[in-house]
């Protein structure tokens, strides 16, 4: 069964110049259609990995699936709940959101360097409402840092005091923090080092099957997709060009773009 | 074997700081051939920028270049690196939009460099910097545009412009292509390759991807915490690894291979050590599978095979 639907989903961004330069210099509004009509579908407990170059709008349908950002047109479903419905209750939002969480690129930049550890992975906890008394937090705290393979004592550091690896591993404890059922995996591994990037792709093939999470996996990396992806779309400006399994990708590409990033990509001997 | 062009005699780069001498470079050495692509690899922390710096003379204060000798050209060049710095020896960066002034069109950063380094009139430098433009894929009419104007595989053209247009005999090139996307990444190397190649250029390719080293390099040198691992040709080094550490970066390396679709990477255990508590003995001792007690104690001297390990040694003594 399908899990997460994206249905002809568009997104276009406004690049007009100001009303009153339009109007003085006689240029109509520019739009930059950023995601166009894409449709896929990723079933449960199954790794999708969207790739592409930049600006094929890779970022722009992760911003859409956690609710950041609005579709222009079409749809993207979470277990049949649309995030962007506006008739969706605040109660159900929140309980939506609580079911999708993100891991971004840089774990330099995603963590607030004035928290402790501790405080960054209580804080979904506590704004979901999901376990009681700080006691009972700070347990929860400690498990969530084992899971991720750091140790207790580690949420009482501040982020400057890990390594690259690590603190991406503590940004995916705080994504598990909320017990979500998808995490959206904004080319998590894009700044790490290639034995560091080993250790974290198989924590989250090990948390995947532990929890049974659903992954939408997103970068520009043909050969770390190669390693964890069930299913495989390649985007090209915005449109969704190619889809097949990684075995069905690699071996027979259809269209000349995918062959191009092939081609492309550096190969070791 | 012909003359090396540079040679990096036992180097040592140091930063002291309260808690003492921290090494980040620790005698290291390495020798490049003329018109010959040296990929150096490693880690974050490995020491990699910083040979790049030591040779151009660039380390920061604290730092400083603590013991051993370079020589460029069968001249001395660890204590006036000036001389050679920018005509010589050219440097391309990682980041294209860092290492481009924003305010100057790119027409004047050429003409600025050809000018630094060349006897010539005004004329005649602005007409190298078109054929400069020219050679790198970008039409010689945007002399007068600015960098902001241009994408990032452009920019980065830009700036291989401008490191080949004093007409170097060395390029040190770090990270040139981390910025980049798979396909302009792809570009960027190949015209690398053939502009150094049709010069006789050498390069020193600084980088932590060893697809990019596997495809463009002749050499490659592995560093590991501030020490040389293993040198050796591509070939020889990616395919069958000597050192314990070479050999776990390259199986931890995702490669698109139908055979292992879905399969767990290898991954080497621990983390690169700090700067200020590398272990005794060989640095990679405590992550190693095969250590012996012998690699905790004693550090390896570069074998005869090229690498630094103890391992080799038994295995030579065994036969």
């Amino acid at each position: 069964m399908s899990f997460i639907t994206a249905k002809n989903l568009t997104r276009r961004y406004d690049l007009s110049d100001p009303w009153i330069v339009r109007q003085l210099t006689f240029r109509p509004k520019r739009f930059l259609t950023a995601v166009n009509d894409v449709s896929f579908s990723v079933e449960k407990g199954t790794t999708y990995a969207l790739v592409g170059e930049s600006g094929s709008g890779k970022s722009t349908i992760a911003k859409m699936a956690v609710g950041l950002l609005a579709p222009s047109a079409g749809t993207i479903t979470l277990d049949n709940h649309n995030l962007n419905d506006p008739n969706l209750s605040p109660q159900n939002q929140q309980s939506m959101r609580r079911r999708i969480q993100m891991v971004f690129q840089s774990p330099y930049a995603s963590l607030n360097p004035r928290w402790r550890v501790g405080d960054i992975l209580a804080e979904p906890i506590q704004s979901f409402d999901l376990i009681k008394g700080a006691k009972n937090q700070a347990k929860r705290v400690d498990e969530l840092l084992e899971q991720v393979g750091l140790s207790p004592s580690d949420a009482k550091k501040y982020p400057h005091e890990f390594s690259g690896g690590q603190r991406q591993r503590i940004s995916i404890a705080r994504a598990l923090s909320s017990q979500p059922e998808v995490i959206i995996c904004d080319e998590p591994t894009s700044a790490l080092d290639v034995s560091v990037q080993a250790q974290v792709l198989n924590l989250l093939k090990s948390l995947q099957k532990e929890f049974s999470l659903t992954y939408l996996f997103i970068t520009h990396d043909l050969a770390v997709v190669s390693s964890v992806a069930n299913r495989i779309g390649v985007l090209n400006k915005g449109a969704l060009v190619e889809e097949a399994s990684p075995k069905e990708l690699f071996i027979n590409p259809k269209q000349d773009y995918t062959r191009m990033l092939l081609n492309a990509a550096p190969k070791m001997l | 074997m012909s003359q090396p062009l540079l040679e990096v005699k036992n180097i040592s780069v140091e930063f002291k700081t309260r808690g003492g001498a921290l090494k980040a470079v620790d005698d290291l050495s390495i020798d490049v051939q003329p018109g010959e692509i040296l990929g150096l690899v490693g880690e974050s922390g490995a020491g990699k920028s910083m040979m790049g710096a030591a040779i151009l003379g660039l380390i920061d204060p604290p730092g400083r270049l603590s013991e051993g000798e370079i020589w460029f050209n069968g001249r001395r060049i660890d204590q006036n690196p000036e001389t050679l710095r920018g005509c010589e020896i050219s440097m391309i960066f990682q980041d294209p939009l860092v290492s481009l002034n924003p305010l100057k069109k790119i027409g004047d950063q050429l003409v600025e460099t050809i000018l630094r380094h060349k006897q010539m009139s005004r004329t005649q430098a602005i007409d190298r910097a078109r054929k400069g433009l020219l050679e790198v894929g970008i039409d010689p009419e945007r002399l007068n545009a600015y960098p902001h104007t241009f994408s990032g595989g452009m920019r980065q053209r830009v700036v291989i412009a401008l490191a080949l247009a004093p007409e170097p005999s060395l390029i040190i090139a770090d990270e040139p292509t981390t910025a980049l996307d798979v396909s302009v990444q792809a570009q960027i190397l190949e015209l690398l390759k053939k502009l150094c190649r049709s010069r006789g250029t050498s390069i020193i390719l600084i980088t932590h991807d060893m697809g990019v080293i596997s495809e463009t390099a002749d050499r490659v040198g592995v560093l590991y915490a501030g020490r040389l691992a293993e040198i050796g040709s591509t070939n020889q080094v990616l395919r069958s690894s000597q050192h314990p550490y070479t050999q776990g970066l390259v199986a931890s390396t995702p490669k698109i291979d139908p055979s292992s679709f879905g399969q767990s990477l290898y991954q080497i255990p621990g983390s690169m050590p700090k700067l200020d508590a590398i272990p005794t003995g060989c640095a990679f001792h405590p992550r190693c599978t095969q250590g012996t007690v012998k690699c905790s104690q004693e550090r390896p001297p570069m074998m005869k095979n090229a690498a630094a390990c103890w391992l080799l040694e038994e295995t030579r003594q065994g036969i």
